[in-house]
Formats: C-alpha cells, sequence, structure tokens
C-alpha cells in the first residue's frame, strides 16, 4: 500500500488536470454536487460527506443534447452532439455512489448499447473515498457491500489524519500514480490506522434492513393495495427521490425546435413518481400515486434483481434526508407485510 | 411547546375520531431523521398516541386535503390554517368536510439555518432545545445560544399569531413570536439593492441548478391545477428539458400563478433541493399583492379569491 499528505493532494489533482476534466464534490454552485476542481478548494479533503445531486450526472447528465436536426430537401439531417465527452476524473466518490454506477451500467449496456452514457463511462476514472462520515440516513453496509469497499473504484483512498492511505484497485489506477509525486510506500502503523478508520466508517452506519426478508416479502405483498396506499399516503410525487438517487436511470427524450426546420433533440431525467408519467407515448399505467410508490419499491429491490442480479439501491440515503415529507423506504421495506398476497 | 398540549391533542383527536364527527385526521409524528417530523395521515385511532407537536412540525399538512375523502381532522399552524381557508375560497375543499385544529406554534426551526450557523449537518447536531426567544444548540461537546431571528423559519418571522383565521377547536393558547416588520426580508433587502442585470445574474444563477423535480410545485397546497401548465405539450409553453431559461420561466409563472392564493408558507423553499431561494419571491409577491390590492391571502374564507374579483375602484396603472 502507498500513502499521500494531504498537501499533496493539490498537486497531485493538477497533475491529472493536465490530462482530465478533475471533478471534486463542492458546494460552490450552491448545492453539493461532483463539481470541475478550481485549482485551489481543498475543503473537500477534510470533509466529504455525500454530495446532494449524485455523480450519476456525470455520467447521466439531468439534460444533455442527443443530435441536432434540420429539414433538408424532404428529409432531415443529423448533425450529432458535439464530439466525445472529455475524460473525467471524478475524486473523492464513495463507494455507495460507485456501486451505483456499476449498478446502472449493467441497464446502459445491455441488450441496447447506449453510446452517451458508455462513452462518457469509458473516459472516467473513479478515485474513491472511504466514507467516514455517513449520514443517520445512510444504510451501505445492509447491501452486501460499505463506507470503505474499494472494489467499483480505479484508486481507493482512506483518511488516516494529515495523510490519505492509498490502495491501487485497477490497472488504471496504478498508471495513475506512476511518478505521482508525494506518494510514498505506507507503513505497517499507517495501514493499522486506515483498517481501524474502515471499521469505525462502517460502525458508523446505523441503519439497518434486512435484505433475505425483503425479497422473500416482496413477492406477496403486490397486491396488499391498502398496505400500499397507507405507506403512500404522505408522498407528494415529486421527482427528488429519484432525480437524487444515484441509480435512477429513467429519462424522457424531448426535441426543442429552434426554428419551424431545425431543432435538437435532448434527454432528461425522469421520474415515475410524476403522474405524467409515459403519457406522452402512450398512458401512465399507474394512475394513482400508490402503484407509482410501488413500482419505486419493486424496481428496486425485485425486478431489478430479477434481470440482473443486484438491488438497485446502495444505501446512500438521499431519498430518505431529501425527501419534504421524510418518506422512508427503509421503513416502508421493513414494515412489509409477511402474510399471503391479498386478493383484491 | 408543553408536553400537556401534545396529550391534549391527542385526546381531542381520539375523540374526534370515535365519535365519528371525521373520518381521517392529518397530524405530525415523529420523522425518521434527527430533529425531523413527518406527516401522520390515519383513520386508526390507534395511530394517535404518535402524534406530535413541537418546533420541528414544518410541513404545510393542508397540500393532503384535495385528496382525501370523507370529512378531514387537520393539525394546522396558523400558517397553514391560511392555505386551508385558501383553499376554501377557492373551491378545492368545503368547510363542513374539514375539522381544524388550531395548534399554538411558537415558531418553526429552520434547521437549514441551524446548519448554517453551526457549519454542521442536522444528523451531526447533538440538540436542539426551544425556549421561546432562542434555541440552545448543543454539539459535539459545545453549546451555543442563537435568537429566535436566527433559527426561526422566514415565514415565522414578523408573524402574529393572534390572528388565526380559521378553527373548530384551539388547543393551547396562542403565542406571541419574534415581532418586526422587516424580519424575514432579508434576501428580499439584498436583492433590492442589486441593479436589474445584476439581479437577473443571481436568478440565471440560481435556477441554473434547478433539475425540475417539481418538489416546490408538489409541497404546494396553493398548487392545486389538475393539470399543470408546465405538462402542456399542445401547445408546449416550456420545455421538460432543464434549461435555465425554461426553469424560470417555469417558476415565475408558478408564482404568478399563485399569487393571491400563496400564503407564504416557505414549503417551497424548503422542499427545494438545490436550495433556490424561493421563498424570497414568494414573499416579495405576497408584499405586491398587499400593497396593491390591499389583500393577504386566506384570511377569510367567505371573500372571493383575489384574482376572480374584481372591484371597480382598482385603477388601471395596475396593468402595466
Amino acid at each position: 500500500m502507498k500513502k499521500i499528505k494531504k498537501q499533496s493532494i493539490p498537486g497531485l489533482l493538477g497533475k491529472w488536470q493536465q490530462e482530465f476534466t478533475v471533478f471534486v464534490p463542492s458546494k460552490a454552485s450552491g448545492v453539493s454536487q461532483m463539481t470541475v476542481w478550481d485549482g485551489k478548494d481543498t475543503a473537500f479533503l477534510d470533509r466529504n460527506r455525500n454530495t446532494a445531486i449524485p455523480p450519476k450526472a456525470n455520467f447521466l447528465p439531468a439534460m444533455e443534447k442527443l443530435f441536432g436536426f434540420r429539414k433538408e430537401a424532404g428529409s432531415y439531417k443529423l448533425e450529432p452532439a458535439d464530439g466525445e465527452p472529455p475524460r473525467q476524473l471524478l475524486f473523492g466518490i464513495h463507494p455507495c455512489d460507485a456501486r451505483a454506477i456499476a449498478i446502472i451500467d449493467m441497464v446502459f449496456k445491455d441488450a441496447y448499447e447506449d453510446r452517451y452514457y458508455l462513452s462518457r463511462r469509458q473516459n472516467t476514472v473513479l478515485v474513491g473515498m472511504t466514507c467516514t462520515s455517513a449520514y443517520d440516513s445512510c444504510f451501505c453496509t445492509s447491501l452486501g457491500f460499505g463506507p470503505a469497499d474499494p472494489v467499483d473504484v480505479d484508486i481507493m483512498l482512506t483518511d488516516i489524519g494529515d495523510t490519505f492511505l492509498i490502495e491501487e484497485v485497477t490497472e488504471k489506477g496504478k498508471e495513475l500514480l506512476a511518478d505521482a509525486k508525494g506518494v510514498v510506500e505506507a507503513t505497517r502503523d499507517d495501514e493499522k490506522k486506515a483498517a481501524a478508520a474502515r471499521e469505525s466508517a462502517s460502525a458508523r452506519v446505523s441503519r439497518k434492513i434486512d435484505t433475505g426478508e425483503i425479497s422473500k416479502r416482496l413477492p406477496l405483498v403486490f397486491d396488499d393495495q391498502e398496505f400500499w396506499e397507507k405507506i403512500s399516503a404522505k408522498c407528494v410525487s415529486c421527482g427528488i427521490c429519484t432525480f437524487l438517487c444515484p441509480t435512477c436511470y429513467c429519462f424522457d427524450i424531448n426535441d426543442e425546435m429552434l426554428r419551424s426546420d431545425s431543432g435538437e433533440r435532448y434527454r432528461n431525467w425522469d421520474c415515475c413518481s410524476f403522474a405524467v408519467y409515459t403519457k406522452m407515448p402512450v398512458e401512465n399505467p399507474r394512475e394513482e400515486k400508490w402503484r407509482r410508490v410501488r413500482q419505486k419499491v419493486y424496481h428496486k429491490y425485485l425486478f431489478y434483481p430479477e434481470l440482473f442480479d443486484i438491488i438497485a439501491c446502495t444505501g446512500c440515503g438521499r431519498c430518505i434526508r431529501q425527501c419534504p415529507v421524510n418518506w422512508d423506504i427503509t421503513q416502508t421495506l421493513s414494515n412489509l407485510p409477511a402474510g399471503t398476497p391479498v386478493k383484491k | 411547546m408543553t408536553k400537556e398540549i401534545e396529550q391534549k391533542l391527542r385526546d381531542e383527536i381520539r375523540d374526534l375520531l370515535e365519535t365519528g364527527k371525521v373520518d381521517h385526521i392529518i397530524g405530525y409524528e415523529a420523522g425518521s431523521l434527527k430533529f425531523s417530523t413527518t406527516p401522520l395521515i390515519t383513520g386508526d385511532k390507534a395511530d394517535v398516541d404518535r402524534l406530535v407537536i413541537n418546533p420541528f412540525i414544518y410541513n404545510n399538512l393542508s397540500v393532503f386535503l384535495r385528496d382525501m375523502c370523507g370529512k378531514v381532522g387537520i393539525v394546522a399552524k396558523k400558517c397553514d390554517a391560511r392555505s386551508i381557508v385558501s383553499l376554501i375560497q377557492s373551491q378545492q375543499i368545503a368547510r363542513e368536510n374539514v375539522f381544524i385544529i388550531g395548534v399554538p406554534c411558537g415558531g418553526i426551526i429552520d434547521l437549514a439555518k441551524v446548519e448554517k450557523l453551526t457549519g454542521l449537518d442536522r444528523d451531526e447536531i447533538d440538540d436542539i432545545v426551544w425556549q421561546k426567544e432562542k434555541a440552545v444548540v448543543t454539539f459535539g461537546g459545545n453549546t451555543r445560544e442563537f435568537p429566535a431571528k436566527e433559527v426561526l423559519a422566514d415565514a415565522c418571522l414578523g408573524c402574529a399569531p393572534s390572528d388565526f383565521p380559521e378553527y373548530d377547536i384551539f388547543i393551547g393558547e396562542s403565542e406571541s413570536l419574534v415581532a418586526g416588520k422587516d424580519l424575514g426580508r432579508n434576501k428580499i433587502k439584498e436583492l433590492e439593492e442589486m441593479a436589474p442585470a445584476q439581479r437577473w445574474e443571481f436568478w440565471k444563477n440560481e435556477f441554473s441548478r434547478c433539475i425540475r423535480c417539481y418538489a416546490c410545485r408538489q409541497i404546494c397546497p396553493a398548487c392545486f391545477c389538475n393539470r399543470c401548465f408546465v405538462e402542456e405539450t399542445e401547445p408546449l409553453y416550456i420545455s421538460p428539458v432543464p434549461k435555465w431559461q425554461d426553469n424560470l420561466f417555469f417558476q415565475a409563472i408558478r408564482m404568478l400563478h399563485v399569487a393571491g392564493r400563496c400564503t407564504n408558507c416557505g414549503e417551497c423553499e424548503r422542499a427545494c433541493p438545490v436550495n433556490i431561494p424561493l421563498g424570497a419571491l414568494s414573499k416579495k409577491m405576497e408584499e405586491i399583492v398587499e400593497e396593491l390590492f390591499e389583500y393577504r391571502a386566506g384570511m377569510d374564507k367567505d371573500a372571493p379569491p383575489l384574482m376572480t374579483a374584481y372591484q371597480l375602484e382598482e385603477c388601471e396603472d395596475l396593468i402595466r
């Protein structure tokens, strides 16, 4: 293992900037999100809690131009969106958000390969950071990993005071650190400190769910309308839990007409909580709110595992702490009725 | 807020449900996060003991009324009662179908303000004790006191709880809050001092963050259109693509659309996940409505809704 002093990080970021657009967690825009590093900010080295806007926005932006179009000689001429996305480096990403990206990779490279998403993804390196400051809404440790899990990043850093311990996870990660100034071999003592930091990071995550029990109960309660009506009563059908969810990937497609004969096609985040969801092509099959809330829970905890063998939730807790009515998915999951299916 | 008031509230509500005076109730229960509360919507009297009253009952529960059937008992702070009255004025709910349980509000603590003052997130704060004129905040072994005007929600500042517009029963006694008309106007003052171009830049920057989650609209009791203009596609007024121009346009129309109904309860700003200071817009609009029409939303259930009534004395220079 290696290590680097925190004071050497700006130098390292500067070096990476020559090759990548470097993003760091920052509140400079007015909300915490991955933000292009300004070359000066170092606040995130000592305090790095999960950003409000998840890093999925770096791969699936809230809006993205797909192409331009122009009417020409009875047909349409397409103009591709501006070139290859820039190479980006996300510094300080937490394991839950890195895992979330690995989860939505599955859908974007499934039967249809989404080149917009995948080209951003392929042009990205992830420098992870052990999350030592989980929120009271976090529950990652119930989802088969934890706040120090390095498997979904290229390099993993763990805060051990004025220094980060470095794990080189991938080949890409190793290359990133080649000839890096300030990177030295870690001592046994450093590794011990890092192990303790990882352990206390995990211990900090106090909210728990029982995924085994959930996967047993969910198939039984789909038709329990009374339950779903009760737990969805206070939901106001806004898009916060979806848009800020690191694994929600639904998008809508819209044409912006610039003139009568030309325009641009965009995709933008969409949300199954909205009453008008999928209303444009057909109808919303989930007109009542309880069906939409049920869909959210089922998609993450039953349908996605059926398709990709993984729960589409990483316990980042954003949907809980950002919800304006404190609708809490862990409460719903913990209160699933155990009984036999209720037929309407 | 004393425990006795909480107990009295539970007793009254149990009685309402038992005697069939109401079919459902909307109140507050403890939330799942520190210092949080959450709406409790139930028709089951077994749930009544979960009801709470404390300085964190921030939700404006009137947003749920339109979706409910039968007779509904609702726990209301004064600002929520104004929203209820406004809904009655707009014929969105019938007066006889709602039983208003007024509660004395000693002010709601704005957790976002406490976070700013302490530099911490709410879950990192050990305790917040509200002592009428000040909040005693404990964190990391330190204790600090913040005066009411620094920690109360903007909507609470300058609020006169005595003119509670409408209720069926009132639990406890009305308490006075921090008085002073200019309190809660900080953001507006800041904006008024800007040159128009500078103000435009400010809002452009703010609305660049908007992700169009529509939490501002969904949490708003005054936003009760069955179909929002933003979702019209023929013609398309506003693009669903969250460009700042469309975001700003959406919010400007939404604000104008609720003029005369908006009670400036502050829920839109509280709900906004990207911290756009929407309260400055709603508060300014409330001031303009008051100045132009000598009208405050939700104060009189028998008054016609502002924008549907016209008086001959209203001079033409209103249209500018």
